[in-house]
């Protein structure tokens, strides 16, 4: 059996890989994504900690936070199809409606 | 080879973990949106398998059914949508990509050491398990589901309605968004 902190540590490299992906990347939908994935992360973290303290509330937390990650995405969505509609681009550099 | 296998068989979770992260990488890395998409979607399933190592088989299914079977195809749907070749990406990373990235890395640094420092006792002996007089006759599989409604429903009931309003007007909220608006 992988002690706690592999787990700990795979998800903070998948964390930290969506952080990356929202610092660097200019594609709306593929920002959103790395949203899913940090959020993927922090329920890895939860399941491990339910595991490893043999709790249930851990698990039961982690499915919550994935009905909310689903709203998310839903309205995230809907609103890149609202920019997309209206500004003809999906580039987070050309959204710049409020820079002054 | 025995050893080998038996020593892969121990530290499954470490494998799905990295090929989880392998497929993140594949998802902020590729050119094609769609080919990101796909990258993402091979990412849930791998985060799927990992929720199995960890003994929450509840949560892997669910995780397979609203991540692979719904969120990636609502993903899929926009990019189709959207991502049309005729505006190509005029460049793909942002232009402070050189100062972010050093800077991931180095919160992954300070992460890595304070896990490394930090050691957390070893595994609870039994995974979650019903009480006896509960669990007679069921598979592992229906304890771990029954376990996760009875912690939801007597724990987390208040959030868990909050959650069903929330999903209500983000769907409600979702169209209003997408809606076309007509010229009248």
């Amino acid at each position: 059996m992988i002690s706690l902190n592999t787990v700990l540590f795979i998800s903070s490299l998948m964390f930290f890989i969506g952080v990356a992906g929202v610092l660097i990347r200019r594609n709306l939908l593929i920002i959103l994504m790395s949203v899913e994935l940090m959020l993927n992360a922090a329920n890895l973290n939860l399941i491990a900690f339910a595991r490893y303290s043999g709790t249930v509330e851990g698990q039961a937390f982690a499915l919550l936070v994935m009905g909310f990650a689903a709203a998310e995405v839903a309205i995230g969505l809907a609103l890149a199809v609202a920019l997309y509609r209206r500004k003809d681009t999906v580039q987070a550099d050309d959204i710049n409606l409020l820079n002054g | 080879m025995n050893a080998l296998f038996s020593t892969i068989g121990q530290n499954l979770f470490l494998v799905f973990g990295l090929l989880a992260c392998a497929g993140a990488a594949v998802m902020i890395l590729s050119t094609s949106a769609v080919h990101s998409v796909l990258g993402f979607l091979f990412s849930m399933i791998m985060v799927a398998a990992c929720f199995l190592c960890l003994h929450a088989e509840f949560l892997g299914m669910a995780q397979l059914l609203v991540y692979a079977g719904g969120i990636v195809v609502l993903f899929l749907f926009v990019v189709m949508l959207v991502e049309l070749t005729k505006y190509k990406e005029k460049s793909l990373f942002t232009t402070q990509f050189k100062w972010s990235l050093p800077l991931v890395l180095i919160a992954l640094g300070i992460f890595a050491v304070t896990l490394k420092s930090n050691l957390f006792g070893p595994a609870a002996p039994v995974a979650l398990s019903l009480s006896p007089d509960l669990a007679q006759g069921l598979s592992a599989t229906a304890q771990n589901a029954q376990m996760v409604s009875r912690g939801l429903f007597a724990g987390f009931l208040l959030p868990l309605e909050i959650l069903s309003v929330i999903l209500l007007v983000a769907l409600v909220g979702a169209l209003v968004l997408a809606k076309s608006e007509r010229v009248s």
